[in-house]
């Protein structure tokens, strides 16, 4: 591009960056919310480089992390053992992983001239979309990868689970030999990645048997909606000898005979020792080691394990990876604790079926009574389509010890579909109203679950932080 | 605030009600289950189960036969384009003698979406040849690029002076021959968004393209295809035992509420009535 070099490159670059910051500190002044990629939109508006222009100064480079599920969790993981180890971390504000985002992350932290903040240390993790994952990747190019589930989720937005896979396999034919990919095993069409990249791929996934729902079958005979059945390579049926959620195991193709990868990385053992304490023993090449991670959930084994598995492929030492994953506690609203009027408030995100039946597999393991709030929006960020919650298997709670509020825009939808599960609860569609409700329906010192959906999350949050029960995000630490 | 009261098998069902017994075959459920498709599913086998009347559901998937003796109800639904095409094949070649034999015969059939789409003449792709279909509706696809907008979102038809509600997502626009489409559009887009045509009715097969799920919202509809599927077996006197559909219409009027279409409800419930006189 003529003049994106020397002084006219640079006076660009360096508009660029003061009208995105002034754009931002005006957007805040005059309430105009949180804008948080709006900085990165007027100077990408201005100078279409700026992404690799500023990228290219990080000293230690960039993390690229996308996923289905797990996202934000994954990335506050990789934060806390490379903070562990030393290194200064930045990271896209939560909720801007579009393009627009990643450009914002930058700009807030470049000089007026256009030059980003030196420091020697500095490295950035970026969260991103799974639609924008192409565009980000392109502008970057990210020193790492990491790849770590595919699951259908808002159809009306993503499209097709398999148009989703084709632009991650294009766009990484086209990254650069330098990067490393790190990707999930156990996920057979993320495993498949690797073919459609030039080089070094690092995998990860969980070698203990106990933790599979069942033993053997073909994925297709077991009756679930599962989203990746069929091999990658070839279409024929994929045979699992493990299946620990969803298409997630150890599998191998009963055609082309493509099978499951050997892990670089694996967790050997998984104990729960409570609700939200697992202890991970993770082995690889570099020995094998304890952590005691603090989120609910097998599935975020796996969050933990990519975390361990990029961060050792930088160099990490392992005593750091086991230490950070350690030191690591639960981000905005997945699987974070609230106090509120003597009870225990746990938010945890879901926003697909994979992502709610994990997450309700995780509240009904133990049989005690469960408090619990459930709520549908259909909003844009969530998905307008709510035809998803007909595939989450909220048959498991069914029988269960229940005291449940159903709330959201689509309310009415769950509690039909609540209804031909078997499953009763009350229905307040206001969310401020249901909250409330719900917190004194749960008897003192007990825990009330919330399972929102994305913008319910933040609907939820936001009215705990309007009764100053937790801090708004803005004012958080990870500015 | 509403109680939710769960229904237990055969609770309003009349001591002297025969047993009835129904078979819905599930064509490609591996292939086609994208939009909900397990919720229409689950709603006629629970619709039946709180009446007493045995559902049983059997896959029919590609390569397996139809034999139309063994069935009294069919559901298609919506799949992926990569999966559509092999699906298509064995739509034309292994299903279509006992599928047309089902459907001359007046077997209430259910198609969405992407079931819809093949049991009409051929799908035209933005790129590549067109798909043939089995060509029950006298209607085509076309789809007409990538850089023409999807038809995306909540949806309200008239259907035989009622309303049914749902959720459209497809790149294709349907044009109907000589067919009649299977109601008006009062919002949204429907077979085309131009000549306010929803979906297609042949005999008793319905194509269209309203999930969400379909049948969970609109309980009426359920049960016109349990009631057609009853009388074409046991005879024009079989009536359907009411059920609390409470929760039922509710998520349909406020769908109907936030797309600004006046309800029929009374229409609705009248209709009900009648077909179980």
């Amino acid at each position: 591009m003529p003049g994106s070099k020397g002084n006219g490159g640079s006076a660009r670059a360096a508009a660029a960056v003061s009208l995105g910051r002034l754009s931002g500190v005006l957007s805040r002044r005059l309430h105009m919310g949180g804008g948080t990629s709006l900085p990165g939109t007027v100077a990408r508006r201005i100078d279409p480089t700026i992404v690799s222009r500023l990228s290219l100064q990080l000293a230690r480079g960039s993390i690229v992390v996308t996923a289905t599920n797990g996202k934000t969790t994954t990335c506050g993981l990789i934060a806390a053992i490379l903070r562990q180890a030393g290194l200064r971390v930045w990271r896209n504000r939560e909720g801007s992983n579009l393009i627009n985002g990643i450009a914002a992350a930058l700009i807030i932290r470049a000089n007026l001239n256009g030059r980003l903040r030196r420091g020697e240390n500095t490295i950035a993790i970026f969260e991103v979309d799974e639609a924008a994952f192409p565009a980000v990747v392109r502008e970057l190019q990210p020193r790492a990868i990491l790849i770590n589930n595919l699951f259908r989720d808002q159809l009306d937005r993503y499209g097709e689970v398999e148009t989703v896979a084709m632009r991650w396999r294009e766009t990484l034919s086209e990254v650069a030999p330098e990067t490393t990919l790190i990707l999930n095993a156990d996920d057979p069409s993320i495993a498949a990645l690797s073919a459609s990249f030039r080089g070094k791929t690092l995998f990860y996934g969980v070698n203990d048997a106990r933790q599979a729902i069942e033993a053997t079958g073909k994925a297709s005979e077991q009756g679930q909606t599962i989203d990746a059945r069929a091999c990658p390579h070839c279409g024929a049926d994929l045979e699992y000898s493990l299946r620990f959620y969803s298409h997630i195991g150890h599998y191998a193709c009963s055609s082309c005979g493509q099978h499951r990868p050997e892990p670089a990385l694996s967790a050997t053992a998984v104990t729960r020792e409570q609700f939200d304490r697992q202890r991970i023993t993770i082995s690889g090449p570099d020995g094998s080691g304890e952590a005691l991670i603090a989120l609910p959930g097998f599935y975020n084994v796996y969050n933990a394990l990519a975390a361990a598995t990029v961060t050792s492929g930088l160099g990490i030492d392992f005593r750091a990876v086991l230490a950070g994953l350690e030191r690591f506690r639960p981000a905005f609203g997945r699987g974070e604790t609230i106090e509120a009027e003597g009870r225990t408030l746990r938010l945890m995100l879901a926003k697909n079926p994979t992502g709610f039946t994990e997450v309700l597999r995780t509240l009904f393991t133990e049989s005690s009574t469960r408090h619990l709030l459930l709520a549908l929006n259909d909003n844009a960020a969530d998905g307008y389509d709510i035809s998803w919650i007909w595939d989450v298997d909220f048959e498991q709670l069914a029988g269960k010890d229940l005291a449940l509020t159903i709330s959201g825009t689509r309310a009415d939808d769950l509690a039909v579909r609540l209804k031909y599960a078997g499953v009763s609860g009350t229905v307040e569609e206001h969310l401020p109203t249901a909250i409330f409700q719900a917190i004194n329906d749960t008897p003192q010192g007990e825990t009330l679950y919330i399972v929102p959906t994305y913008t319910a999350m933040l609907a939820v949050r936001g009215e705990l932080e309007r009764h100053s029960y937790t801090t708004p995000y803005w004012e958080g630490k990870d500015a | 605030m509403p109680d939710l009261s769960i229904q237990t098998a055969g609770e309003s069902m009349p001591k002297d009600q025969p047993h009835y017994q129904l078979t819905l075959g599930h064509l490609y459920p591996d292939q086609l289950n994208l939009y909900g498709d397990r919720g229409n599913i689950l709603v006629l086998c629970e619709r039946c189960r709180w009446r007493g009347i045995d559902l049983q559901v059997r896959q029919l998937g590609v390569g397996d036969v139809l034999a139309p003796d063994e069935y009294d109800l069919l559901f298609i639904g919506g799949g992926q384009d990569k999966e559509q095409a092999p699906v298509a094949q064995d739509l034309c070649e292994i299903k279509a003698p006992g599928l047309w034999a089902a459907i001359e015969d007046d077997m209430p059939v259910l198609a969405v979406c992407g079931g819809y789409q093949l049991l009409s003449h051929y799908y035209r792709p933005a790129v590549g040849p067109d798909m043939k279909g089995l060509g029950v509706f006298d209607a085509w696809t076309i789809h007409k690029g990538l850089r023409v907008a999807r038809c995306i979102g909540n949806i309200a038809i008239e259907w035989q002076g009622q309303t049914l509600v749902g959720f459209e997502n497809h790149g294709g626009r349907t044009y109907l021959g000589t067919c009649q489409p299977l109601g008006t559009v009062l919002a949204g887009h429907g077979n085309n968004s131009e000549d306010h045509t929803e979906g297609a009715v042949y005999r008793s097969t319905f194509g269209t393209y309203l999930h969400g799920s379909l049948l969970p919202k609109n309980p009426h509809f359920a049960d016109h295809l349990l009631l057609l599927a009853l009388r074409r077996k046991y005879g024009t006197e079989v009536t359907l035992p009411p059920l609390d559909d409470t929760l039922e219409w509710r998520a349909h009027d406020t769908m109907l509420r936030r797309l600004r279409v006046n309800s029929r409800r009374q229409n609705n419930q009248q209709t009900a009535q009648q077909a179980n006189r």
